[in-house]
């Protein structure tokens, strides 16, 4: 009877605290329950090969007897004496020089095209789709014949003037990268047209009403509304056209094979040729160099668009 | 009034050009693939005598059929996946406060930059040793769970004002009830967009099928479609034609059935969030 004041509020304490904890843990726990099964899946099969890829780099990897010494830096020294490794990096470089403004600008048109009110703009907006939902390897065959040296494009280009004779644009070293580049813009242009048009219809109505108001043509409101208010687009655009071109492997694989005389041979065609040559070693080096570049071409676009973000806050 | 109408002519003269563009390859294949066998491949571009027998030809002689089944098993398999534990996975990297989930994100988002070919050998072997080699979930252990679906969801989860779910706190429901009940409704036009990313995705994938796929068994459309094409003259282009439209085909329909949704969906997701 007299003990039950001092039992009572300790018991209760107690009950106080274990609840507290269990929250405590849950609230711990919760947000890696939601996230197990995709970490799961992307550690095993996305963090574990890219962390193995950094380590045959350093090794004399044998892939069919599973093991390999270490060579230190072995590797990226036969790598970077290799004369075609230099081709594959100007051609990578050259590939994203030629599709990162079509990529940026055309698909950008496009969208304030198809964001216009009139009638039909919405089947039109189909109709750029389609390229984008075209499995690559089909686009890369259908280019491969419109390109062939009786196809219309040969025909177009005679017609036009710009060759003599009927001429294969990917069988030329000259021409053979910008037929392969035309392959990925037109490829894109559909998906980028609805990133740009998801930017466009979240730019508030009235802001146009308000400056149509004020007197704005519509060049200016393209150039001091539209584009401006683009700007996480752009970025989103440019950023996914450098990864994505570094990557392109169908489009050359399935047309030129990287050829002629290696004028297609881009990175990734070096990297295939590499592996496909049991090389997995010199593959995960120049793997690494693909990374280094899409990394810093990423971080280097982040910056310059912040940078610009920052000025129109200003 | 006048100079308005002009313009508006202008306009749809521009976009029938670029109509012209991204459809006129479509149709020529098309027209290539019902060319007749005598009929030369170039000489004209419609069909003198138009025929579906190429398309017989791919699915019968060039086993069109069994790379149909395996394609459609493998995306049948990673669509409602990759929707499950991404929507999951993004949600606390959206709306939760915990430890790591910085590093977390970024160890995700960068993920997204590493090129498919760094890794791929290393894959291809563990693949071997996990015995998905020549397996249908083999094909698809790079879709069933992608740092893309993760991002794209985070994004549709941060356009959502916050105090829908705080209400629903506050009526006593746990995460998962919000998750489910709360936030999943509201990001449905997502869902539907990262459903058609992934079967794009795994539909039209070549590489990883043309590396873990050795017996013609486990071939995809892709890679019947680029074996079929390593003789890429003569007659044989009519066949490889049809089978390109046969590959298309299947996406075209589920592109005609979910394009408005798909279309409108990014930005529904902000609107009506």
């Amino acid at each position: 009877m007299n003990r039950e004041p001092v039992v009572l509020p300790n018991v209760k304490t107690k009950i106080k605290a274990t609840k507290k904890k269990k929250k405590f843990s849950m609230k711990f726990l919760t947000p890696w329950l939601f996230l197990l099964p995709a970490i799961v899946i992307l550690a095993t099969f996305l963090v574990y090969p890219i962390l193995e890829a950094f380590k045959w780099s350093f090794l004399d990897y044998k892939i069919i007897a599973g093991t390999g010494e270490y060579v230190g830096l072995a590797n990226f020294k036969e790598m970077f004496a290799d004369k075609y490794f230099w081709v594959a990096l100007v051609n990578t470089l050259t590939f994203l020089v030629i599709v990162l403004p079509l990529n940026v600008f055309l698909p950008m048109i496009l969208a304030v095209l198809v964001n216009q009110r009139i009638r039909g703009a919405g089947t039109f907006r189909v109709l750029y789709y389609l390229p984008v939902i075209t499995p690559m390897v089909v686009a890369a065959l259908m280019w491969k014949m419109l390109y062939s040296q009786s196809g219309i494009i040969s025909e177009f280009l005679v017609k036009l003037g710009v060759f003599d004779g009927p001429t294969n644009l990917l069988v030329q070293s000259s021409t053979a990268l910008t037929a392969v580049a035309a392959i990925t813009v037109w490829k894109g242009l559909g998906y980028y047209m609805i990133i740009y048009l998801a930017g466009l219809q979240s730019i508030p109505k009235d802001v146009y009403e308000s400056a149509s108001i004020d007197g704005a043509s519509v060049w200016k409101q393209f150039t001091k509304i539209t584009i401006p208010m683009l700007t996480p687009s752009i970025t989103l655009v440019s950023v996914m056209t450098i990864i994505a071109g570094m990557k392109v492997f169908e489009e050359i694989a399935l047309t030129t094979g990287g050829g002629p005389s290696g004028a297609t041979t881009t990175l990734v065609m070096y990297i295939y040729n590499k592996f496909m040559s049991l090389d997995v070693s010199i593959a995960s080096a120049a793997g690494i160099v693909l990374l280094v570049l899409a990394i810093a071409a990423s971080l280097l676009q982040m910056k310059l668009t912040s940078k610009r973000e920052d000025d129109l806050r200003v | 009034m006048k100079s308005k109408q002009n313009s508006k002519i202008w306009l749809y003269a521009v976009m029938l050009l670029i109509t012209v563009l991204t459809v006129g390859p479509f149709l020529i294949t098309l027209f290539m693939a019902m060319k007749s066998g005598s009929e030369g491949i170039y000489t004209s571009l419609l069909p003198k005598d138009p025929t579906l027998a190429n398309f017989v030809t791919a699915f019968e002689k060039a086993n069109f059929g069994l790379y149909f089944m395996n394609t459609a098993i493998i995306t049948a398999i990673a669509i409602p996946l990759n929707l499950l534990f991404c929507s999951l996975a993004a949600y606390p990297l959206a709306r939760m406060d915990f430890r790591g989930r910085s590093v977390v994100l970024a160890l995700i988002i960068s993920t997204m930059m590493v090129p498919f070919q760094l890794y791929m050998a290393p894959l291809f072997q563990l693949a071997g040793e996990l015995g998905l080699r020549n397996t249908h979930i083999g094909l698809v252990v790079m879709q069933v769970s992608t740092a893309f679906g993760i991002f794209l969801m985070r994004q549709a989860y941060l356009r959502i004002p916050k105090e829908l779910e705080e209400s629903a706190y506050l009526d006593g429901a746990n995460r998962f009830k919000v998750w489910y009940l709360v936030v999943l409704p509201l990001v449905k036009p997502t869902l539907v967009t990262l459903a058609i990313f992934t079967f794009m995705g795994t539909w039209g994938d070549y590489l990883w099928p043309l590396l873990n796929s050795t017996e013609s068994s486990m071939y995809t459309l892709s890679i019947g479609l680029a074996q079929l094409s390593q003789n890429f003259d003569g007659s044989n282009l009519k066949l490889i034609s049809a089978a390109s439209i046969l590959t298309t085909i299947p996406t075209l329909l589920i592109f005609i059935w979910l394009q408005k949704y798909f279309i409108s969906g990014a930005t529904d997701g902000a609107v009506k969030g």
